[in-house]
């Protein structure tokens, strides 16, 4: 029993391989009437030429392309109607426009309405042809080697598919007439950080059976409405931006509050580099909105450095500012957070240190008037959730965008500037009083010795007299208990 | 008061309403002074926080300090000008006045501390230690508030004075709380409260009596005056009252 189906098993194999190489044998040849074709059609630079409109196109056909194409097996005759060899010289067409709708028509003959139908893609066509504005087949599919549909086995991957298309110039209209090309370069897109992914992770809604009509009232509706894609993948920056002040201003209908796309690019969209190049880059983008405060910035010790020299230690728009949930510059929040955001780097002696900056800068200030003020305010506010009034911080006296360094004026001008400072918070106020502000400087002998002197001497008195003290209490009970 | 019921020689008057008074006024000033001020000095530290947003935050605790502060001068200028016009005007001698007995009184302790000497210091009607303390609270007090005044008003006096008296008032005025603060806390507090003759407490103050027995042993000139019904400096310079004693 095993045995016999054993021997029909093997007879069905060997007649399944002879059924499949006799197919694969027919598919990769060309017809004789197609051969007898090439003759001429497979040389170069070989055109038809249209008499009505002096235009042509080019009538080469390459051999191996067309075998390999699925109309191989055709003869040329199957589309070319009419065009026998015996008869070829007298057909001719009057123009191009005639040639063009012939192709169609061909094509018509076999692949009905319902057939092509099938890919969406096409029904909007269907409804233009009506119209008679349709794209020829050919457009898009090639004329001579033209792929089977089935599947994608031709298009290895979906961003194949569609850079079938995408790769030529065209344009989506918006209703307000505005143009979006729609040609993606796929080499520069390769050369960034999304490299791998396909289309439809960012374009979902497309893809190989699907290719929705979408219709945008502007470009700019078009570019808000294409970044909300980013929040599939990136959902923590996504939700930080909730909480950002462009964010606000979108909401509250502002389409010109930037968007991910804005900064980011769309295809070219660049990997995080900590480079100098990236940086300057990175205030770049800033500035394409915030162009006087970038005027500022460029000219200030930071941004000189930045623009300058390369230099990678002074801090960029985003160090300050952050990049997804930025805040209102203009809040009490903001304004407290100030020393701590210079302290980033002030008080970081691996940064300031080799330009030979104080590194005591934020603990001078947090310890005097002002930053015990500020530091207590802000406790008040999440605890008492007492409201509180600006204080000064870092940027009220050295400045925010154009702040410079504290050598590039003369000291006779750093006093009148501080001087009308200080008056804006105390009023009536002369120009003895800075220097009631020890200047960041810890008190020494040579800086602020009045003070240096006052607390070393309290220094090395109280010592003395509490143990002065304790002694005396001692002898006291021990005298006490003795006597006892 | 009650201890004058209990009989008259057991207790002795040893302090007047007015010094009462005027401890209550001292005890409470400086309680809220060291509160809210050392509190300020130490903001860094956890309970400083604690006691400031629990007084409603630092604006309320600098203003509270400052009340504080001119309850507290007001009382020290009271006892100031009480203490002179009744010198002048001979109602009891200047027993606060530091004298050489108090240094020799000093040594004379020292000895007997350390068992050189059979017995201590004999003292008037306040030892050096109580004059230490006075003096220091005294002079503190008025460096304190004259530093005080300096940072509450810092417009004002820089407008007269250079801008570094501010931080150097400052320097002063947390440095010289923290020693008043030390003299209270570990001084008085450990003599009035934990040394061993007055454990638990000494009431003189509260109560304005004396143990005749405290007396013999801590001031037994003025105790033996006191018998004797001699006034406590010369006669001819400051004829005292009868109750002298009990300025």
């Amino acid at each position: 029993m095993i045995k016999r189906n054993g021997l029909a098993l093997c007879l069905a194999l060997v007649l399944l391989a002879v059924a499949f190489r006799a197919g694969h044998a027919r598919e990769s040849d060309l017809s004789a009437q197609a051969g007898k074709c090439l003759q001429c059609h497979a040389k170069e630079g070989i055109r038809a030429n249209f008499p009505e409109d002096g235009e042509s196109v080019p009538a080469r056909v390459i051999a191996a392309e067309f075998k390999n194409s699925v109309h191989g097996i055709l003869d040329c005759t199957a589309c070319h109607a009419g065009y026998l060899p015996e008869i070829h010289a007298k057909k001719r067409f009057r123009s191009r426009e005639q040639f063009r709708a012939a192709t169609t028509s061909a094509c018509r003959g076999c692949h009905s309405n319902d057939q092509i139908r099938g890919a969406r893609i096409h029904t909007s066509f269907l409804k233009r042809e009506s119209e008679g504005v349709a794209p020829v087949c050919t457009d898009c599919h090639q004329a001579h080697s033209m792929t089977p549909v089935s599947g994608g086995k031709i298009f290895t991957n979906e961003k194949q598919y569609c850079m079938s298309c995408h790769r030529y110039e065209m344009d989506m209209i918006c209703r307000n007439k505005e143009r979006i090309s729609l040609k993606v370069d796929l080499s520069e897109l390769e050369k960034f950080a999304h490299d791998k992914l396909r289309c439809s992770d960012c374009h979902f809604g497309f893809s190989q059976e699907e290719h929705p009509k979408r219709t945008f009232r502007s470009r700019r509706d078009y570019t808000v409405a294409s970044s909300e894609s980013c929040r599939r993948c990136h959902f923590d920056k996504y939700t930080k931006t909730l909480d950002s002040v462009h964010y606000a201003i979108l909401s509250q209908g502002n389409l010109s509050a930037p968007v991910c796309n804005d900064c980011h690019g769309a295809h070219a969209i660049a990997h995080i580099s900590h480079t100098a190049k990236g940086r300057v880059l990175t205030t770049q983008k800033c500035r394409k909105c915030h162009a006087q405060v970038y005027e500022m910035y460029s000219k200030s010790v930071h941004g000189k450095a930045l623009i300058d020299e390369q230099n990678q230690d002074v801090p960029i728009c985003i160090d300050c500012h952050t990049t997804h949930d930025i805040q209102n510059p203009l809040t009490l929040e903001y304004h407290e957070r100030i020393p701590q955001m210079c302290g980033n780097c002030h008080a970081n002696p691996s940064v300031v240190s080799k330009y030979g900056l104080s590194t005591d800068v934020l603990k001078t200030y947090l310890a005097d008037f002002h930053g015990v003020t500020l530091g207590f305010y802000k406790k008040q506010r999440e605890k008492l959730y007492k409201p509180a009034r600006p204080i000064a911080v870092c940027t009220d006296c050295h400045g925010t965008h154009s702040i410079t360094g504290t050598g590039s004026s003369s000291p006779p001008t750093v006093k009148a500037n501080l001087v009308k400072r200080c008056q804006k918070c105390h009023p009536g106020s002369n120009e003895n009083f800075p220097s009631a502000w020890l200047f960041h400087y810890k008190p020494s002998l040579s800086k602020h010795p009045l003070i240096f002197i006052v607390n070393t001497a309290y220094r090395i008195f109280l010592p003395i007299m509490v143990i002065g003290l304790i002694l005396q209490v001692l002898l006291h009970v021990w005298r006490y208990a003795v006597n006892r | 008061m009650k201890g004058n019921r209990a009989g008259e020689k057991r207790m002795i008057r040893r302090f007047s309403r007015l010094r009462i008074f005027e401890h209550w006024g001292i005890v409470l000033s400086t309680l809220v002074l060291f509160a809210t001020g050392l509190s300020q000095r130490f903001w860094h530290l956890d309970f400083s926080q604690w006691i400031i947003l629990k007084m409603g935050g630092i604006d309320n605790v600098r203003w509270i300090h400052r009340y504080a502060g001119v309850f507290f001068s007001l009382g020290l200028i009271l006892n100031v000008v009480v203490a002179v016009a009744g010198v002048v005007r001979g109602r009891w001698a200047p027993s606060m006045f530091i004298t050489r007995k108090d240094f020799t009184d000093a040594v004379e302790n020292m000895k007997y501390y350390f068992g050189l000497d059979d017995h201590p210091a004999k003292c008037d009607r306040y030892d050096y230690m109580e004059k230490f303390e006075y003096w220091t609270i005294l002079m503190g007090g008025f460096l304190m508030i004259l530093t005080g005044a300096l940072l509450w008003f810092p417009i004002l006096v820089t407008k007269i004075l250079p801008g570094e008296i501010i931080p150097a008032a400052k320097a002063l005025h947390s440095n010289e709380a923290l020693l008043i603060f030390l003299i209270n806390a570990l001084w008085h507090i450990i003599n009035a409260v934990f040394s061993p003759e007055v454990f638990p407490l000494d009431t003189s103050i509260f109560t304005g009596y004396i143990s005749r027995e405290r007396m013999a042993r801590e001031h037994p000139i003025e105790l033996a005056r006191i018998d004797e019904g001699v006034p406590a400096a010369s006669p001819a310079e400051h004829p005292v009252a009868t109750s002298g004693t009990s300025e």
